[in-house]
């Protein structure tokens, strides 16, 4: 909590001290709901209500998720709650005029844990407080282990007659006064848990672990004070700080792994910046928090900082890293006069910025509305598994009473450690994070490099995919078209005409006019012409007119537009055409004419093949004109095309594939298809333009990359591998390993080694997802998908 | 043979020091953000 000392103060106490738990009436104010949550929009039944993001404290497993669902969907006017044990956050949908949120809060509290809103300075406070504690409990088992390891080796390798009685009960008494604060401290959050769950009558994860720790601290205790007694005289206090060691690296690694895959939201939410230098009323620049920015103000971003807010850059050039947002990592050029998006880098001098967007309606706020929703849903394979968790421990708490009862007879001592390798060697754990932790791991993958996964159920859906199809032509290519070929009329230099054509055509946005600037840019630049362009007049559907000023030369009245405008001669090409000729003596001459055509992306013909390689069946439906999506498909290798479709036509053919019985994913521009959209297993949105609020495909691709549809894609179908693995490995672990304890065969250390490697092994899998993006091969020759946005351009 | 009935106490006393010293440690943030120093160099200030 460091205060800026420059900061005013109204700004401090907004991100000064947070209500603490005591105090959960204050978020009761309305004023305060906004911090964290947000009101639900839209028609129908949940109008009116909010959306609230909570943090959860004192979960310790994925089996809680279900008890704190069922204690906040138990409270009157709470719709909707959905609990993420891997992220520990709750999202919950509640009706002010039902009830309100210090309510439901308590709510989670009599259920035994804590929900903190989720505002991020209290969430991060609470995650550095809950890592220390983690750590020092596990610094206290693992000191405490090995000194009493020194403690029982003599035991272990003494000859009869060479230990006298007294030194060895001196090593018990040593090995039980450090076993006591493993048990009293280090085993903390296990008893308190299961002691939650006894008063709750209900069972989780803890409950056995804790059973099995008390058991063998009794038996050994009893062991050491009265060798005599009914449990004889083994002492097993080497088993039991082992176990809880190995546990809680389990979970302590666990923890880490998992913020780690939190760490990208975090990431996301962390980066805007926490005040700025707003430009005052006398011109001068004050500090002030990002809070209190409004629409209209003007802030300078100095290099190195984060833009604060969306806007328009009215002072200086620059570079920004949009990595964040649109995963290119490239840094990219931002002049005056360009948009700036909140949470993109300023990477090279300070610029003045207009604000045109702040806090909730900037894209960044979008986007991390959109990956904190999605990283709460629950797909549907982890909630089988939930539902298995209960029933599952259940018997594993029955399994160990029988074999207790069992062994009872012959020695009750040893009859209770085969009950407590029951209770220890089981992991439901494994069992509950093999899904979630796998989708999760994968959706922060994707979203690191420009992908959100606005449903993560989607990623299973396109794992299943065998039928792609490409909804625009606009999928394609990239905005509009490029200029292909310069043919000069005779005696000019096609350079030049070039520079010329591209100083008018900047005047205009009209497609074709930014396809000639976007062609004549570099030559303008390169060559160190300084061509002006006066007096603009762009006619609709027909073309421009201006003077043209060059150094050393005459003014000259330029056209530049159709064959028609221009007074040229019909074309021959195939593709679209434009004229650039020169009024000249109440004539039009001819300068030159630029061939167009569509500019498909580099890289579509390598994504095509490559996803046809992977067995996908590609199609492309577009809306325009058949002739135009004929050549754009015949350039991106697409074999099946159809032009001239409706939104109708589209959802007939994709729905005939479904009849097929094909998993149909659908790329478009998540705008205009609803229908289409919704009606694919899976849906991309795709493209720099796509209005996140809206959307409702199941990916967004904020990047300008089409390889990562396909690398999507295989990420996909590996991160369901990972999960089957998970799954089946979870379900084997415990089959094999419940009967070997029960048969008396499995020692308590080697219970609890067992466990903690088992849910170790479920997260670190999927960790492997965490890894780069799965590679798209180009072939040879083709054009690799870094390469420069210039489009290849031939002088006749 | 008899040392160990004083060093044997004097161990378990050790234990509970060097726990003391640890708690301090990891309560002091020592282990809070071990890349930190590491990264220290290479920021301005």
């Amino acid at each position: 909590m460091s205060h800026h000392p420059s900061e005013p103060p109204p700004a401090a106490s907004v991100a000064g001290p947070l209500p603490a738990a005591g105090s959960a009436a204050l978020l009761d104010d309305p004023q305060e709901w906004g911090s964290f949550g947000r009101p639900v929009g839209g028609e129908g039944q949940s109008a009116g209500a909010w959306d609230s993001q909570v943090v959860l404290d004192g979960m310790h497993c994925a089996a809680c998720a279900l008890t704190i669902e069922e204690a906040l969907r138990s409270v009157p006017g709470v719709e909707r709650a959905e609990v993420s044990a891997a992220a520990r956050r709750a999202r919950v949908v509640w009706r002010p005029a039902q009830v309100l949120p210090s309510q439901w809060m308590a709510a989670v509290q009599r259920a035994g844990y804590q929900a903190l809103p989720a505002m991020d300075a209290l969430a991060r406070e609470r995650r550095q407080a809950e890592n220390r504690k983690a750590l020092w409990r596990w610094l206290v088992a693992g000191f405490c282990m090995m000194q009493v390891m020194m403690y029982a080796w003599p035991a272990y390798v003494a000859q009869p007659g060479d230990l006298s009685l007294e030194m060895e009960t001196l090593l018990r008494w040593a090995s039980w006064v450090i076993s006591v604060p493993v048990v009293l401290f280090a085993c903390g959050p296990f008893f308190s848990n299961a002691l939650r769950d006894i008063r709750l009558r209900r069972v989780s994860m803890d409950l056995p672990v804790a059973l099995g720790m008390l058991i063998t601290f009794v038996v050994s205790t009893a062991g050491t004070f009265d060798p005599a007694g009914l449990f004889g005289r083994e002492v097993y206090f080497d088993s039991l700080t082992m176990f809880v060691f190995f546990l809680l690296t389990g979970r302590w690694l666990e923890l880490r792994l998992r913020d780690r895959t939190a760490g990208a939201l975090e990431a996301v939410m962390n980066r805007l910046p926490d005040s700025v230098e707003r430009r005052a009323a006398d011109g001068g620049f004050a500090r002030v928090a990002v809070r209190r920015l409004a629409v209209g103000d003007v802030v300078r971003v100095l290099p190195g900082e984060a833009f604060p807010a969306d806007g328009c850059i009215v002072r200086g050039d620059t570079q920004v890293d949009e990595a964040l947002l649109t995963g290119e990592s490239t840094p990219v050029a931002r002049a005056e006069g360009s948009q700036v998006t909140a949470g993109s880098y300023n990477l090279q001098s300070a610029v003045e910025v207009l604000v045109q967007g702040v806090g909730g309606g900037t894209r960044f706020a979008q986007i991390v509305a959109l990956m904190e929703s999605a990283s709460l849903q629950k797909p549907r394979l982890a909630q089988l598994a939930d539902r298995i968790a209960r029933p599952f421990l259940v018997g594993v708490l029955i399994a160990a009473a029988l074999a207790a009862a069992w062994w009872w007879p012959t020695d009750p001592g040893h009859a209770l450690m085969v009950a407590v390798a029951v209770l220890i060697v089981t992991c439901p754990c494994a069992l509950s994070l093999a899904t979630p932790v796998a989708m999760l791991t994968a959706a922060g993958t994707l979203a690191r490099h420009g992908v959100l996964v606005r449903n993560l159920q989607g990623l299973e859906a396109l794992a299943a995919v065998d039928t792609l199809v490409f909804d625009k032509t606009g999928t394609l290519t990239r905005d509009g078209m490029a200029v292909q070929t310069v043919q000069p009329a005779p005696g000019v230099d096609a350079e030049a005409a070039l520079a010329w054509a591209a100083a008018l055509a900047h005047q205009s946005i009209h497609p074709v006019s930014r396809a000639v600037a976007a062609a004549g840019h570099g030559g303008v630049l390169g060559r160190g012409r300084h061509v002006s362009v006066e007096d603009v007049q762009e006619l609709a559907g027909q073309g421009l007119v201006g003077t043209l000023k060059e150094e050393g030369a005459a003014e000259r009245r330029l056209r530049l537009g159709s064959t028609h405008y221009a007074g040229a001669t019909a074309a021959d090409g195939s593709g679209p055409l434009v004229v650039l000729s020169e009024e000249r003596g109440g004539a039009l001459h001819e300068l030159a004419r630029f061939e167009l055509r569509e500019d498909v992306r580099p890289e579509a013909a390598a994504v095509v093949q490559q996803l046809q390689r992977e067995g996908v069946r590609v199609l492309l439906l577009s809306g325009d004109r058949p002739a135009a999506v004929q050549r754009v498909a015949a350039q991106a290798g697409i074999t099946e095309s159809h032009g001239d479709c409706t939104p109708s036509d589209k959802l007939e053919r994709m729905q005939a594939a479904q009849a097929q019985g094909r998993h149909v994913a659908m790329v478009g521009d998540g705008l205009n298809d609803g229908p289409v959209l919704a009606g694919a297993h899976v849906s991309f949105a795709f493209g720099k333009a796509v209005p996140l609020a809206q959307s409702r495909s199941d990916f967004v691709v904020l990047g300008e990359q089409l390889t990562l549809v396909p690398q999507a894609l295989l990420l996909a179908r590996r991160t369901l591998r990972v999960v089957r693995q998970n799954l089946w490995w979870a379900a084997c672990y415990n089959a094999l390993t419940v009967p070997l304890a029960v048969m008396g065969w499995m020692p308590a250390w080697l219970a609890g080694l067992g466990m903690a490697a088992s849910s170790l092994l479920v997260v670190l899998n999927a960790a492997r997802l965490a890894r780069a993006l799965p590679d798209v091969s180009l072939p040879a020759g083709g054009h690799a998908p870094a390469a420069p946005a210039q489009p290849v351009l031939e002088m006749a | 043979m008899d040392i160990l009935y004083l060093l044997i106490p004097l161990s378990v006393a050790l234990v509970l020091v060097i726990l003391g010293a640890l708690w301090w440690a990891v309560h002091r943030g020592q282990f809070d953000s071990v890349e930190q120093e590491g990264e220290r160099i290479l920021r301005d200030g």
